[in-house]
């Protein structure tokens, strides 16, 4: 067992460093002048080839990309071309903003797919079935930029029942982090007024992103359940009088919960990525709207270090699921 | 069974979305008994640092904290004493005398003196960044002295006719606070990028780069407030939203009292809006097309011509419904020494034939590209009117929206500069030279400069103004440059946008001035009635 | 393996067809996906002779008629140039449809290939090929892409090169799986040892086994393809102007909510059926075609 933690592990180090390198090639195909971007707009020559050195942009790149895997060793991003800004800083208070969605985004996902999966299930090839087959598979083809425009448009502007954007209101001073999870933190201050502040501004991102999440759930729990259901013990426990709620708790849910967790591991890096929309749309200041916002500005260091950050959490979440498959399901250890 | 699951799931849903709905605030929040007035706008500030970085809404913030000599005001813009309360120039025009006024405090105490005055200039020529390049050629740091703590004074080293008109733009730090905190020789760079160091009318409270800064008024100002006492605000917080939707919406929720770049649709509908006044006013921001002058087929003067005038002027005012005035002229007409050209190109198809009969491809056929700033929606829509302006000519336009640093990379050489380009340049000082530099042959390569126009007749002339002391001959000067510049047509002059913001009439003490950038306000004599 | 899937196996083509047909007949979710896609592509083969202003996607501008509310005239509206909505959403059917299917083929070409080799040939050959293709599974799709688009360059062919270079790693694995799972079975053994070629092996055996899923994937990674591309043009960094693409024009639409909200709807809807529509098509295949793998 250690020997195949170990060797995960390896990999995973392996892999990500192979994300740096491409990284990196992505950044340098560029026909862009960083340099110039470094300078300022109305930066005269000196000014720009004083930024190149400033950046060793003057450097060959074999060198360029030795310094930027040496920096990333020691924990360093580097710094942005557009803002001068640490980018490694920038991330440290962007990540919190996006893990608390995603984790919110997630929890939505598990607490409605599992019993909507279960429901189709009790009630295959039904009407409830089919409605829920299409509500799964619209979770995954709604474009989430779109459908949060349209939340936005009911729930903000016209009902006015919710704020448009943002995280929390620009009044608010939110007291010192304590795990920089908003929702977390008052929980654990007890400042309820402010964590429902914090709740009416994620509330609807969160749902947007939990979409496509909540509709995987539903369909793993569906066919799950339609194959403990055929199974003989369930059969003759029903025979035997065993209420079918009993049934799907003990049996059905239990079946569910290896691919469940299979999904949240596989979804967890995903949704790390499609936040990008989700952010844009709602002015999240996560790292997905860093990333974007930097995309544009042609700022390629704030993207790698998001690209970093995304992968890192996708080979985490990956091998957190291959080892806890290990120990749920001993049948699966592979050498 | 089933529906009762089904049931708690909803009743679930429908408790979690009570619970969420918010009591929305209406009307200014207040800090203790003083309002906090919102501004919002599109852009981020990344670098508070004075000397380092400016565009309109970073210059917004560091002229809310800081001071400087002298200040831009109003409309024409005049130039009024600030921390110097008067300044004299000796007469051969290369050495500038300020003195200092008597009672300005940086934010913590220390007085502002001609040490601190000396020490910004210097910070800002070493460092070499952000405004450097305006006096950087023309002014040695060991060249400006403290004569005495109230008077300082700089040494040119030729003269330089534009000077006074970038001094309002150097803010002066406390070189004690900035030295206190340098690490390493960075002349307190990294500290500065979110510290305060200033004297201005606000002290920094949150500076939250992405998302807000907090500026907290100073009470006792050295200055003093242009607005009652009691209807002094505590403070201001530029709030950035990113889209114009849900700007527009935080204006009409009174979540912001001030927003700009709202498009001008958009402005028709919240001029109905009750409570919501537009602030509307010529701007200096110029829109052209550059052309590339020395390669391709716009190296052409004739295809030059036909293009321009194929072009549809009426329909840039189409596109910023009328807020916008058409260029008659390289300069826009806000700047000292603006002439309107006469027969400046306006849509004349026959004329358009004509020249590009006389071209190297009479026939047309020939496909060009139009780069502009990637996201920049009327950029990206002036270039739609292009190509179908250039349709009569057979001309096809293949419209690219680039990231900047691509287009200043592909601008800096004749033989990859686009055949087309559209550029917005605001003049930074109210010096035509601002304007007419970006013609010069040095200007080859910058990104005012992709035109790679060259008339070294023109660039003589420009050469000949900027030292040139009689202001009536150095504006018979600028005329010249402005009429052969036109006759060369390096772009197609385009229009001056009118700059617009949209306030909840509460807001008092709005003062618009031309020279700052679009959306930048003068955040200091700002104040909320009732 | 079920019933079913047996005899598809089993049965000669023609027939293997006719149910197969039938079971798409019988769900009802399948034949909604095949309505939309049938739908879809007919509006994109039919596009530029049915719709009523068909110079509007070609850049001709009218801003005296801009940003219209639907009417007889136009039924979905105009934009902000004062185009013909429902004219430029259903030429982008033409192009969405298109570079859908043609990352969706491309990723395939360039995936399967590399899959059954590696399957088919193990060894350090296999390690190399799986560790790169897992590096790339590894990263963030969406993410990765918009880091490519922009060192690219925005623009709809840009958009594809960078969505095929995220994709290809979906078919290795797929094809993979299937040529290691083939390789032992009993009569790939029997046919080797009768002397017959690898690529005979190949094309009489594993080719033909890997259709199967390699049709629903592709099936459902249209929709997605369709999706990203979307995505990236509401970014900023898809199709250029004034090529009508579905996600470029929300992003513009965007600045006009909420007073001209119209705008943006159309075009979101159809994206959302083109994509709802590939993929209830892909799951209803799944169903009938490789009904083993119905997961999440």
């Amino acid at each position: 067992m250690a020997g195949y933690i170990l060797r995960r592990i390896g990999l995973a180090g392996l892999m990500l460093f192979g994300l740096v390198c491409l990284t990196f090639v992505i950044a340098n195909v560029a026909p862009s002048d960083p340099a110039a971007l470094a300078a300022g707009p109305d930066a005269g020559r000196s000014q720009i080839e004083q930024a190149r050195r400033e950046y060793g942009l003057d450097k060959p790149l074999p060198e360029q990309f030795l310094r930027y895997v040496t920096d990333l060793a020691q924990g360093n991003f580097g710094r942005s071309i557009a803002t001068g800004r640490s980018v490694g800083t920038d991330l440290a208070r962007y990540f919190p903003a996006t893990l608390e969605l995603v984790i919110l985004a997630m929890l939505l996902g598990v607490l409605l797919g599992v019993p909507l999966g279960v429901v189709s299930a009790l009630r295959k090839d039904g009407p409830v079935d089919h409605v829920t087959r299409i509500f799964a598979v619209s979770g995954i083809a709604l474009p989430p930029f779109w459908f949060g425009l349209l939340l936005q448009l009911a729930f903000a502007t016209w009902l006015g029942l919710l704020p448009t954007s943002g995280r929390i209101s620009v009044f608010t001073e939110p007291p010192d982090p304590i795990t920089g999870l908003l929702l977390l933190d008052n929980t654990l201050r007890g400042q309820w007024p402010l964590f429902r502040e914090a709740l009416s501004y994620i509330i609807l991102p969160a749902i947007v992103l939990s979409l496509p999440c909540l509709a995987s759930i539903l369909r793993v729990n569906r066919s799950e359940m339609v194959e403990a259901l055929r199974m003989d013990y369930v059969v003759a426990a029903r025979a035997h009088g065993v209420t079918p709620w009993r049934i799907v708790m003990v049996h059905a849910l239990k079946n569910a919960m290896l691919p469940t967790l299979a999904i949240i591991g596989l979804r967890w890096g995903w949704m790390m990525s499609s936040t990008v929309l989700v952010e844009t749309v709602f002015d999240w200041p996560g790292i997905g709207l860093y990333a974007v916002s930097s995309a544009i500005a042609g700022d390629f260091k704030p993207v790698m270090g998001v690209t970093l950050i995304v992968g890192l959490n996708f080979m985490v979440a990956n091998l957190i699921v291959d080892l806890l498959y290990g120990v749920l399901d001993p049948r699966l250890r592979r050498a | 069974m089933n529906d009762q699951l089904s049931r708690r799931g909803l009743l679930g849903g429908a408790a979690l979305l009570a619970a969420s709905a918010p009591g929305v605030s209406w009307a200014f929040e207040r800090d203790g008994n003083r309002k906090v007035l919102v501004f919002s706008g599109n852009q981020a500030v990344p670098v508070l640092d004075p000397h380092i970085r400016y565009d309109w809404s970073t210059r917004m913030i560091q002229q809310g904290v800081y001071d400087a000599l002298l200040k831009y005001e109003g409309d024409p813009p005049r130039i009024v004493p600030w921390l110097a309360e008067r300044h004299e120039v000796s007469p051969n025009g290369l050495t500038y005398t300020f003195h200092l006024v008597g009672n300005a405090k940086f934010h913590n105490g220390d007085p502002v003196d001609a040490e601190a005055v000396r020490f910004s200039f210097e910070r800002g020529l070493k460092l070499n960044a952000g405004i450097a390049w305006m006096l950087k050629d023309f002014l040695k740091p060991e060249k400006i002295v403290a004569v005495d703590p109230r008077t300082v004074t700089f040494t040119l080293e030729r003269p330089f006719a534009p000077f006074i008109s970038y001094v309002p733009w150097w803010y002066i730090v406390n070189p004690k606070q900035v030295m206190a905190n340098q690490e390493g020789d960075d002349l307190g760079r990294k500290w500065m990028t979110e510290n305060d160091a200033g004297s201005g009318p606000f002290k920094l409270r949150r500076f939250d780069a992405n998302t807000l800064m907090h500026l907290e008024n100073v009470p006792d100002y050295w200055k003093g407030w242009p607005m009652a006492e009691a209807a002094r605000p505590s403070g201001i917080i530029y709030r950035i939203i990113r889209e114009a939707a849900p700007r527009k919406a935080a204006l009409q929720r009174r979540e912001a009292d001030i927003i700009t770049n709202i498009t001008p649709d958009d402005i028709e509908q919240l001029a109905r809006v009750p409570g919501v006044a537009i602030e509307n006013h010529k701007g200096s921001t110029t829109f052209g097309i550059k052309f590339n002058c020395q390669q391709g087929p716009t190296a052409d003067i004739n295809l030059r011509k036909a293009i321009a005038y194929a072009f549809d002027y009426d329909a840039l005012l189409a596109i910023t419904n009328g807020f916008a005035a058409l260029m008659t002229s390289p300069f826009p007409a806000s700047m000292a020494g603006h002439i309107d050209v006469p027969g400046i190109p306006r849509k004349d198809v026959d004329k358009a034939r004509d020249f590009l009969k006389r071209s190297g491809t009479p026939n047309g056929g020939l496909e060009l590209e139009y780069v502009h700033v990637q996201g920049l929606e009327e950029a990206r829509r002036v270039g739609l009117v292009l190509l179908d302006s250039l349709r009569a000519l057979d001309i096809k336009v293949n419209i690219v929206g680039q990231p900047w640093t691509t287009m200043t990379s592909r601008g800096s050489k004749p033989d990859t500069a686009p055949n087309m380009m559209s550029i917005y340049v605001t003049p930074v000082g109210t010096d035509p030279d601002t304007v007419a530099y970006q013609y010069h042959r040095a200007s080859w390569g910058l990104y005012y400069g992709t035109a790679h126009y060259d008339n070294p007749e023109v660039s003589r002339w420009i050469d000949e103004a900027r030292a040139e002391t009689d202001n009536a001959k150095r504006m018979a000067l600028y005329a010249r440059i402005q009429t052969q510049i036109v006759a060369d047509q390096p772009e197609i002059f385009g229009m001056v946008a009118n700059r617009i913001w949209a306030r909840r009439d509460y807001v008092n003490g709005f003062s618009f001035s031309p020279v700052r950038f679009t959306g930048e306000i003068d955040l200091y004599p700002l104040w909320v009635a009732g | 393996m079920s019933a079913i899937a047996e005899e598809t196996v089993a049965a000669p083509p023609r027939r293997r067809l006719r149910l197969a047909l039938w079971l798409l007949t019988r769900s009802f979710s399948s034949m909604l996906g095949l309505f939309l896609v049938t739908a879809i592509v007919a509006l994109a083969l039919l596009g530029p002779w049915i719709v009523p202003y068909p110079d509007d996607v070609q850049g001709g501008i009218n801003l005296a008629n801009k940003l219209q509310p639907p009417s007889f005239a136009h039924w979905l509206g105009t934009d902000e140039v004062g185009n013909d909505i429902l004219t430029r959403v259903i030429i982008g059917a033409r192009i969405s449809l298109l570079v859908g299917i043609g990352i969706t083929v491309a990723a395939a070409i360039i995936g399967v290939p590399l899959g059954i080799l590696a399957g088919l040939a193990g060894g350090r050959l296999r390690e190399v090929i799986m560790r790169f293709t897992d590096l790339f599974l590894s990263v963030p799709g969406l993410v990765l892409a918009i880091a490519l688009v922009a060192a690219l360059g925005p623009g709809i062919v840009n958009a594809m090169i960078a969505l095929i270079l995220v994709w290809w790693p979906g078919y290795v694995r797929l094809a993979e799986a299937k040529a290691l799972s083939i390789r032992d079975e009993a009569y790939i053994e029997a046919a080797r040892v009768a002397g017959a070629s690898r690529a005979r092996i190949l094309r009489r055996h594993v080719l033909p086994n890997s259709i199967s899923p390699l049709i629903v994937k592709m099936s459902m990674d249209i929709g997605q393809a369709i999706l990203a591309v979307a995505s990236l043009g509401f970014i900023g960094l898809g199709a250029k102007p004034p090529t009508p693409e579905w996600g470029a024009m929300i992003s513009i639409a965007r600045g006009y909510m909420p007073d001209w909200w119209w705008y943006a709807v159309a075009p979101g809807v159809f994206i959302y059926l083109a994509v709802l529509g590939f993929n209830l098509l892909g799951d209803g295949l799944r169903d009938i075609l490789d009904p083993r793998s119905n997961r999440g």
